[in-house]
């Protein structure tokens, strides 16, 4: 088990290295192939990326619409680790030879600037340890072929992580609506998903105070200055070389990002 | 020509009173656009002898949901009647209906006439106030299914609405955030964005559309500008409420 453990997490290291997507990874765990050794697996991928001297610098929470928890069989969200070299700047534009099969998300991020060490964290102490919130892109990237995921797959896969951008406009929490704002992605000029704040898990609070609690009793507790990417506010996109995305979350702001176009675009 | 399209405006009113789903148009048959906003007018004309007086209009498919959720790609409009308006917080009885579904709309009230090519900015300066609003839906076609030419003979579905309380006519509307809940959980959720990108550019296609069949909007009159997400069936017991960023709340139960 602890074998096939460290295995599973090294072809999905060698997958994202080479970029070459491999077949789902949780059939080779049989009856074991629980949420917990996807975590395991995870946690492996982890471990080997931070000796690397790869830096944790936040996490994404998935999973965090009705309808995907749905289609995936759970009841509950999902977290993987953001990594400082994930991160881009608003209006940056990502290299064409970092990922695989990028999907872009609309989401809202939060910046600490407290520790959470609590694993029975409030909603209150959530709150007051948030420093501001920014509009976010998530791009997020199967190591698994043709996204042909289950549960085990993506949780193994640190969430289905890739990059992500961030807006540079800090807001703060008492101005804006986190439950009704509305979101607006425009690929090109052009509207292609819709959604609002109460699309993530009722609200995005409710999804990060949920990570808050579970990353505390993992032992990775969030800790002043992390980023929490809370959850997509609507259906994900498909990107492609030479597309440019805008999200627009009312009342938070805007974030723009632009894919290169390919060697041979 | 003109019989048959008056039976079929009869056909359609006495589906609707009698809560009755009737056949689609036949295949050699089939009316364009054009005939079918013929149709819908006679349609209104009954309701207009039975003392039903006009209080606006509707614009329907005015989003990509809609569009793929009835498998039709054009801009509709129908006519709103003070017969169909319901209470806000009050109660729609499901037998009234065939198969009604429920929209989240925005509602604008129109302080001055607008008729004919209008730019947004004058759109927008027509506009008294805004609204959240409730649009019930219940084609009278058997199992949803229509074509173009028929969804607009039948007055584009329009079965009722709700109406919450105004709010002021200067807010950004492009993108508020819109949930549908029922029995207090969100079921459906979007942006006014999802409604043609904007919701003032369904009241400019409204006022260029109406003027087109000789219809005009009037001052006083509402307009739905359509719906941000798929409509919801209806069934007994269910608790309605649609939240508008900045804008507001309406409700009312299923009984």
């Amino acid at each position: 088990m602890a074998d096939s453990i460290e295995t599973t997490a090294k072809a999905l290291i060698a997958a994202g290295r080479d970029r070459a997507a491999v077949a789902p990874v949780g059939a080779g765990f049989g009856d074991n192939a629980d949420v917990d050794t996807a975590y395991a697996v995870q946690e492996a991928v982890t471990k080997a990326a931070i000796g690397q001297g790869r830096r944790v610098v936040g996490r994404k929470i998935g999973l965090t619409s009705k309808a995907v928890q749905t289609q995936m069989g759970v009841d509950q969200p999902d977290y993987g680790m953001l990594f400082a070299d994930m991160e881009y700047a608003d209006g940056d534009t990502i290299p064409a030879d970092l990922l695989i099969q990028p999907k872009v998300e609309a989401e809202i991020a939060f910046v600490l600037r407290r520790d959470l060490p609590a694993k029975d964290v409030t909603i209150t102490e959530l709150i007051s340890a948030i420093d501001y919130a920014l509009p976010a892109i998530e791009i997020v990237d199967s190591r698994i072929r043709d996204w042909k995921i289950g549960i085990f797959d993506t949780i193994a896969d640190n969430a289905s992580s890739g990059l992500y951008v961030l807006g540079s406009r800090p807001v703060q929490l008492a101005d804006f609506d986190l439950r009704l704002c509305g979101m607006v992605m425009e690929r090109m000029g052009q509207p292609v998903s819709f959604g609002v704040g109460a699309a993530c898990m009722d609200n995005p609070l409710i999804a990060s105070l949920w990570l808050a609690r579970r990353m505390a009793k993992v032992g990775r507790p969030l800790m002043a200055g992390d980023v929490i990417l809370s959850g997509a506010l609507g259906p994900m996109v498909a990107a492609h070389p030479g597309d440019t995305f805008r999200v627009s979350i009312n009342g938070l702001g805007e974030v723009t990002t632009h894919f290169a176009k390919g060697e041979n675009a | 020509m003109t019989n048959t399209l008056s039976a079929i405006a009869k056909r359609l009113d006495d589906a609707t009173r009698s809560a009755t789903a009737t056949h689609q148009l036949p295949d050699d048959q089939q009316v364009d656009a054009a005939t079918g906003y013929a149709i819908q007018a006679m349609g209104i004309e009954l309701r207009q002898q039975r003392g039903e007086r006009i209080v606006g209009v509707k614009m329907g498919l005015t989003s990509r949901a809609k569009m793929e959720q009835v498998g039709v790609d054009e801009v509709t409009w129908g006519r709103l009647t003070d017969a169909m308006r319901r209470e806000e917080g009050g109660t729609l009885v499901r037998a009234d209906f065939i198969h009604p579904r429920a929209e989240p709309e925005i509602a604008f009230i129109l302080g001055r006439r607008l008729t004919g090519e209008v730019s947004m900015a004058e759109a927008a300066l027509a506009i008294e106030g805004v609204a959240p609003a409730i649009e019930i839906i219940d084609s009278r076609y058997e199992n949803f299914k229509f074509s173009l030419g028929d969804v607009v003979a039948d007055n584009s579905s329009s079965a009722a609405f709700f109406i919450g309380p105004l709010a002021r006519p200067d807010l950004d509307i492009a993108n508020l955030g819109m949930v549908l809940s029922i029995d207090g959980k969100p079921r459906e959720v979007g942006s006014s964005a999802a409604i043609l990108g904007h919701p003032l550019r369904a009241l400019v296609a409204a006022a260029r559309m109406t003027a087109r069949a000789g219809h005009v909007l009037e001052q006083g009159d509402i307009v739905l500008a359509g719906a941000a997400t798929a409509a919801v069936p209806l069934t007994p017991g269910m608790q309605v409420e649609v939240e508008v960023q900045d804008v507001g709340r309406v409700r009312f139960d299923v009984s």
